[in-house]
């Protein structure tokens, strides 16, 4: 096996509930490298967490292979796989300690009871609970509950790391810590890990890369930066991040007709009819009399409709000759709009790499 | 709302309905005389001290115990696994055999009476131990199915998914995780197959002999022989014991819960 083979590879990977109409998983394939962690994001049922259940073992894929290291382990039961798997619920055992449940692991594998109490404890100190080692799950908090399914997990040093929506459990004040933490805990460890997760901050924050799901197929496998910036499909422009949508027509040369003004786009579809998605942050406000930055070659005249004040960004509501537009203000750096008021005119401009265009549907 | 006056009165009737005649026998059961008669002439222990010292009675009752005991722990050991395989497992023929466990508490005890019989009597296993706790077993054992199916399918599936995620196989995990997590209702299901067997009389009746004979029976036939307050203090004493299980197993899970109404 050589040190570029993937970690984790799924090949055509399916599952189909009997009974329903269509696969929840459909034909999955993908290549995880060793040390990365992978989130499978999407909305509920687009079948993450069955996917997620395939590679434990905990669910029987009605076709396709599932490689770890090179080894097909898609026949083996979940006791043989050596997946560390923290469960959306947590799923720690009530009757015993924090200690007992990291150390239970260790316990199957044959190890004596000196060795699992030592590598449990260590275990528990590496997430910060060494303290809390004897305490029952009912008497910890959620937010310790979830480090001690995390040490359970990690305690056998697991071939993959599974996450089922860690996070989802825990108040948003504790989630981003929480989240911060795994990742840097699972970098420190080079351990290759799955992310189940329906919130796309998450993704893009922890992940190496982003598996956007839709309706049981990956409609985009890259880096997170990647599937912000550039969405490979329609779902991925308007799941993940905010996007104004303006139809037209595409004409050769990438230029998009729309709402009488002529766009220009990077794109090199055929012409026909699209659709383009712009995110807010892209979208540059000009003052009354200022030239474009150099490479902003698109000029729209707007009239602000609503403003939403959020905190550190205020985000603006235009109307244009192409339809509604969304734009976005930095609390600190952009003073100098802060008195705007509906109706204002504006001046916005973009970049033609910023529009990303796709068929009409 | 508070429940009318009118509720409450007939909430009360029904109460001393109920309960009317187990007060007039624990009166009775502390007479001083010698007849089964009320209101009694005085009051004395007497018939408490007669009871312990009847040689007879206290045989029987040492025999319903063990048998209990005994039956209780083998409709523990076969329904365990029994419930375990209807909560858990999912395989053809499961409600089948979920209503099939169950058919013992629908026929007439007076017809497995007589079946076990027509069966026991040419192996020469009436009025033995493994006759009596193969008799008591078939009524005990749909019992102890019901409250572990209850107590298994509320221990969480995750629990065991995790568990073999960890590298349990299903056995162990089972074993190590869910049991431990169903225990409190395989105490309730000893305690309540254990008096299942204690208060069974009909079987009984077809199943004892002279050399074997359990409690309720010998009751029955002392209360149709003679007519004196002893047979009071017995059903008391009997009272005050199934109250103590009760109460265990309501401090343990609830009664209610261990007997799968929720």
């Amino acid at each position: 096996m050589s040190e570029a083979a993937p970690h984790l590879r799924l090949e055509r990977l399916s599952r189909h509930y009997a009974g329903a109409p269509a696969p929840a998983v459909d034909a999955i394939s993908l290549d995880l490298p060793r040390g990365a962690l992978l989130a499978l994001l999407g909305p509920s049922g687009c079948g993450k967490t069955t996917t997620l259940r395939m590679i434990a073992g905990l669910e029987r894929p009605d076709g396709g292979r599932i490689l770890v290291g090179g080894q097909d382990v898609t026949a083996l039961p979940p006791h043989r796989r050596q997946m560390g798997v923290v469960f959306q619920s947590y799923a720690l055992f009530p009757h015993m300690t924090a200690a007992g449940n990291t150390a239970f692991g260790l316990e199957m594998r044959g190890l004596g009871r000196a060795e699992r109490a030592r590598r449990a404890r260590a275990a528990l100190e590496m997430v910060g609970l060494g303290a809390l080692a004897g305490r029952r799950p009912r008497a910890l908090s959620g937010g310790q509950q979830q480090r001690v399914a995390l040490a359970r997990a990690l305690a056998i040093e697991p071939e993959l790391l599974l996450l089922d929506e860690p996070l989802s459990a825990l108040d948003a004040k504790l989630r981003e810590g929480v989240r911060d933490e795994i990742r840097a805990l699972q970098q420190r460890l080079g351990t290759t890990t799955v992310f189940v997760t329906h919130d796309q901050t998450e993704a893009l924050a922890m992940a190496d890369l982003v598996a956007v799901m839709n309706a049981g197929r990956v409609e985009q496998l890259a880096a997170p930066e990647e599937v912000f910036e550039r969405p490979a499909t329609r779902f991925v422009a308007t799941f993940v991040g905010r996007a104004a949508r303006l139809q037209g027509v595409l004409e050769p040369g990438g230029v998009l007709r729309c709402g009488g003004l002529a766009l220009r786009s990077a794109t090199d579809l055929a012409p026909g009819p699209a659709e383009a998605y712009l995110r807010p942050h892209r979208v540059r406000l000009l003052a009354p009399a200022e030239a474009p930055p150099p490479g902003f070659d698109n000029l729209l005249d707007a009239t602000l409709a609503r403003r939403v004040y959020t905190g550190e960004v205020i985000a603006l509501e235009t109307e244009t000759a192409a339809g509604p537009v969304m734009a976005e203000l930095h609390a600190g750096a952009d003073e100098a709009w802060r008195g705007l008021a509906p109706g204002a005119p504006l001046r916005l401009a973009f970049r033609p790499a910023d529009l990303a265009v796709f068929p009409a549907p | 709302m508070r429940p009318s006056w009118m509720l409450r009165l007939l909430a009360a009737l029904g109460l001393l309905v109920l309960l009317a005649p187990g007060a007039l026998v624990l009166v009775v059961s502390f007479s001083a005389g010698d007849f089964l008669t009320f209101p009694p002439p005085g009051f004395s222990l007497r018939w408490y001290a007669a009871l312990f010292s009847h040689p007879g009675l206290m045989a029987a009752l040492g025999t319903s115990a063990i048998l209990a005991a005994l039956v209780a722990a083998l409709a523990l050991l076969l329904g365990a696994p029994a419930a375990y395989a209807i909560a858990r497992l999912d395989f053809p023929g499961r409600d089948v055999l979920a209503t099939l466990l169950m058919a013992p508490l629908l026929l007439p005890t007076l017809v497995l009476g007589l079946g076990l019989l027509l069966v026991l009597q040419p192996l020469g296993l009436v009025a033995t131990w493994p006759g009596l706790m193969l008799g008591h077993s078939l009524v005990a054992i749909p019992f102890a199915v019901r409250i572990m199916t209850t107590a298994f399918a509320a221990v969480p599936k995750e629990l065991e998914a995790a568990a073999w995620t960890l590298g349990a196989t299903p056995l162990r995990a089972a074993l190590r995780i869910t049991l431990p997590n169903a225990a409190p209702g395989a105490i309730a299901a000893g305690v309540l197959t254990f008096l299942v067997s204690f208060d069974e009389t009909v079987i009984s009746l077809f199943l004892v002999g002279p050399r074997l004979t359990t409690l309720p029976v010998e009751m029955f036939r002392y209360a149709e022989r003679t007519t004196d307050p002893l047979i009071a203090a017995l059903a008391m004493s009997l009272i005050a014991f199934a109250l103590l299980m009760v109460a265990v197993v309501e401090r343990l899970m609830g009664f209610t819960r261990a007997m799968g109404r929720d």
